[in-house]
């Protein structure tokens, strides 16, 4: 298939693979409803005749060759036609001439003509005016169309508008606005149809359904119409055009035989006649106006013009609807955005805060979900892979060099990137990484799912059965749909550059937000020390402020019974004795506060120490009530050398120790000392071993409801004499000097039995 | 025994000032007992003592608590140290405070000794009878 070759649509081998190539400006055939003439301008006698002249006007083709138009028209509209074809500029594309009855036509015809070179290409289709004027009325046709396409306010509204009033106009059974993606698949973007149709909005088509020969010539006509999908065209006679000796590029021609492809897909879709107009943006091919009639339908040149003419003016609208779409969405993101930061300035909002509630991250973008990743937690909302799932794909983001300056990453494909993503395609085959920390450690995921995932419920085509044409089922919109959804599998909607933009805007504002947020942390340290400080100058004031007057209170009482001895009465004498244990108590209980605070704070050097020798000091410490007791200190295994603060450790000991002793009342007291190794979580989802030191008796024993009580301060579970006093501050501050080790306290008891103090030294 | 066996308590507390005195009574051969309720009548009581009688009226020991009103016990301890003519006569503490950085301040600036307050008086009176037991039986008192 050569373009010098005699092709026609009727001789040539147009298949499946090679119509990307079809040559489909030399078709070589005219639509039969129209009869195609080429003069040679320098005469203007036929060189070329379409077949159906025969049909249409009652003369061969061949007869008509070398003859002038007095063949076919009256002389005044021979002058008419000659002067038109003269004066007018006529080389892209055909313009109305004027409208007559042939010699040997049934009816009236529309001529309309264009030049090329030395050839004027003269068409003629039959006209459904009546009387004149006749100048084709355009204006009052599209007039009030275009009056109502501007209040759509969307780019979708708007387009649905120009589908209602393109069939208002025609009158044809369907009309849609088809847009082509970056890619040049497609998708019915608007439609208008007859009530009983089956929608074909939303259905995708596949690059190859309009392919791109089709496309180009898209570019150069404004409407190109079949009335009768069935009907046999007409070839041109002679096929070769004896002045150029080449076949008749029939790229402007409104007769043009259509596609063999084109024709039997719309055949399979059981349409009979078809007008489509191009959308053109910029000079590209944006989309088309297509529409399907069920059964032949012819549209007079007129109201193709005034479709035409809404195709252009559509067509001149289009960059600023969309951009006007565009900038509302930009406007929301921005307002969200402004929102989100407001929301994340406030002092007591963290990050992950912003997952959710209103708004949330999920509306800053058009998303199927959202994850906030920060210090290895993973906050989520919409629909996105699970957290374990999220975990390797931010490990696997870390490891990659890729991305900008800023690691803002963005995928539409992301299983062609990252295998694993197969598995979660539905819910994050798109993503758009944001870092919000230098580490890369913490992030902002947003998450698309599978393009087919979001339209396969909504353009699946259901049709109506149909005879298929010899091409088979390819030529099907239900087989373009599942070519189409091939192409795109794996694939998710691309993100836009005004969507990582704002991402990229909505990085630097979390960051501004991250150091406010470490520069508030900074500052309540600040005024936390302050406090501690404060604390400490309290602790000071009630070692002596308080004890100071206590004392005089105390003092006075016992020179009260030196001096007036023998005056007080023997009440008078124990009431002041009263008088003098309770302050002596007041001051032991204050004196185990500040060793309480001092156990918290002050000075904390841990090295390692053999813990025998701690035991040791314990015991000395012990030895007189060990010895008023009777009781037995075991130590079944000699104790590990550990790193620890050896003060405050043998104060555990004591502490434990000495407790053992006072709450016994059996004959036979022990006390046994030992370790254990014990498994702990380690607070990462694993385990460890740890060393868990115990101090067992078999003393009165505790209830199970008070194992938590007995840590708290000054709580006592028993009389204040008996088991021999003491402030009940002992546990809390063995709990406390375990606390700063890094370790944890327990306590396990059987009533009546004994006791058992647990305890950990950190890991 | 020695002549010299007056001493300067320097006590804003009257309750610890009167559990000193009725202490230090009960001990053999009681002392003199020159009380300062604060630290720059103490001072200045020990400067002029010095002007007028020379150093034979001086306190043989000075009993001095730490928390004063107006000059704190602590910087009373530094101006007799500081004081060539003062510095002889040793300074013992009697204080509430058991903090360890008073304890070492003191020693640090000369202190010869450190008592803390209990508050039982019992208590209290043995801690003092102990100080006048070692100042005035077992040690002789500076005379210089």
């Amino acid at each position: 298939m050569t373009d010098n070759s005699a092709y026609s649509i009727k001789s040539g081998e147009v298949t499946l693979t090679n119509c990307d190539r079809e040559p489909v400006h030399i078709p070589g055939c005219v639509l039969s409803h129209g009869v195609l003439l080429v003069l040679r301008r320098s005469d203007l006698t036929v060189v070329q005749a379409s077949a159906n002249t025969s049909a249409l006007f009652g003369v061969e083709p061949t007869v008509l060759l070398g003859r002038g138009l007095d063949a076919l028209l009256a002389p005044d509209q021979v002058d008419v036609l000659a002067h038109f074809l003269r004066t007018e500029r006529l080389e892209n594309g055909p313009l109305f001439a004027l409208t007559a009855i042939p010699t040997g036509a049934s009816g009236p015809f529309d001529v309309t003509a264009h030049t090329q070179g030395e050839l004027a290409v003269v068409e003629w289709e039959p006209s459904t005016r009546t009387g004149l004027p006749a100048n084709p009325d355009y204006y009052s046709l599209v007039k009030r169309s275009v009056s109502r396409l501007q209040t759509a306010t969307t780019l979708r509204g708007y387009c649905e508008a120009v589908t209602a009033e393109v069939r208002a106009l025609t009158g044809l059974d369907r009309v849609m606005v088809y847009r082509f993606q970056s890619d040049n698949s497609g998708w019915v973007f608007a439609e208008s149809k007859r009530d009983d149709l089956n929608t074909y909005l939303d259905q995708h088509y596949p690059a190859a359904d309009i392919p791109l020969p089709a496309r180009q010539l898209f570019l150069k006509l404004w409407h190109r119409l079949v009335p009768d999908v069935r009907a046999e065209p007409a070839e041109l006679v002679p096929l070769t055009n004896p002045v150029t000796n080449a076949p008749l590029d029939m790229t402007y021609c409104s007769l043009r035989g259509a596609s063999v492809m084109y024709t039997e897909y719309l055949q399979n879709m059981g349409v009979s006649a078809a007008l489509v107009m191009p959308l053109v943006r910029d000079g590209h091919l944006w989309g088309l106006i297509a529409t399907h009639h069920y059964s032949p339908k012819y549209i007079p040149h007129h109201v193709r013009a005034a479709c035409e003419f809404l195709a252009q003016v559509v067509s001149l609208q289009l960059a600023a609807a969309e951009d006007r779409e565009g900038q509302e969405y930009k406007l929301r993101i921005r307002s969200v955005h402004e929102s989100l930061v407001l929301r994340a300035a406030t002092t007591d909002t963290s990050l992950s805060d912003l997952v959710t509630g209103s708004p949330g991250l999920l509306d800053l973008l058009d998303a199927g979900g959202v994850a906030l990743v920060q210090g290895g937690a993973v906050r989520t909302a919409g629909r996105t892979p699970s957290p374990e799932q999220i975990g390797a794909l931010v490990g696997w983001l870390r490891d990659r060099t890729e991305g900008g300056a800023d690691g803002v990453t963005h995928t539409n494909a992301l299983p062609a990137v990252y295998k694993p993503a197969a598995v979660f395609k539905d819910t994050a085959c798109g993503l758009l990484a944001v870092p919000i920390s230098r580490s890369r450690r913490d992030l902002l995921l947003w998450f698309r799912p599978e393009h087919i995932a979001t339209v396969v419920w909504a353009g699946y085509p259901t049709e109506k059965d149909v005879q298929i044409g010899p091409h088979g089922p390819r030529l099907t919109p239900r087989k373009s749909f599942d070519l189409w959804r091939e192409s795109v599998e794996g694939m998710a909607p691309a993100w836009s550059e005004a969507e990582v933009e704002a991402a990229r805007r909505f990085r630097v504002a979390v960051l501004d937000v991250v150091v406010g947020h470490a520069e508030q942390v900074a500052k309540l340290n600040k005024e936390l020390e302050a406090h501690v400080e404060e604390l400490d100058a309290f602790a000071y004031v009630a070692s002596h402020d308080l004890k100071e007057p206590l004392r005089g209170i105390h003092n006075y009482a016992a020179f009260l019974i030196e001096d007036y001895q023998g005056k007080l009465g023997t009440d008078g004498e124990v009431k002041l004795r009263a008088m003098m244990r309770l302050s002596q108590r007041m001051e032991s209980l204050i004196e185990s506060l500040l060793h309480y605070s001092r156990t918290g704070r002050g000075e904390f050097v841990v090295r390692d120490k053999d813990l025998n020798a701690v035991l040791r000091g314990a015991r000395e410490m012990l030895q007189a009530r060990l010895q008023e007791t009777a009781a037995d200190l075991r130590v079944p295994r000699p104790l590990p050398t550990v790193r620890c603060e050896p003060v405050m450790v043998g104060e555990v000991f004591g502490n434990l120790i000495s407790n053992a002793l006072k709450y016994n009342d059996k004959p036979d007291k022990w006390v046994e000392v030992g370790y254990e190794g014990r498994t702990e979580p380690d607070g990462e989802g694993g385990t460890k071993s740890v060393t868990a030191f115990y101090v067992r008796d078999n003393g009165i024993g505790i209830p199970a409801k008070h194992h938590d009580a007995v840590f708290r301060i000054f709580k006592r579970l028993h009389a204040r004499d008996k088991f021999g006093g003491g402030t009940g501050a002992g546990l809390t501050i063995v709990k406390k000097v375990v606390e700063r080790h890094g370790g944890r306290i327990w306590v396990e008891s059987t009533e009546g039995e004994g006791t058992t103090f647990y305890f950990t030294l950190g890991g | 025994m020695v002549a010299n066996r007056t001493i300067l308590l320097v006590e804003d507390s009257d309750a610890d000032s009167e559990a000193t005195v009725r202490a230090l009574g009960r001990c053999v051969g009681s002392p003199a007992v020159y009380r300062c309720a604060d630290g720059d009548s103490a001072l200045t009581f020990l400067r002029q003592l010095d002007r007028v009688d020379g150093l034979a009226s001086r306190p043989a020991v000075i009993l001095l608590d730490l928390n004063l009103p107006g000059t704190d016990g602590r910087e009373v301890l530094e101006q007799i140290k500081a004081d060539d003519a003062l510095k002889h006569i040793p300074v013992v503490i009697l204080t509430t405070s058991a903090a360890s950085a008073d304890v070492a301040f003191c020693y640090r600036h000369g202190a010869s000794g450190y008592i803390v307050k209990p508050v039982d008086l019992a208590k209290f009176a043995a801690r003092v009878q102990q100080f006048h037991a070692y100042w005035f039986e077992a040690v002789e008192p500076s005379t210089a």
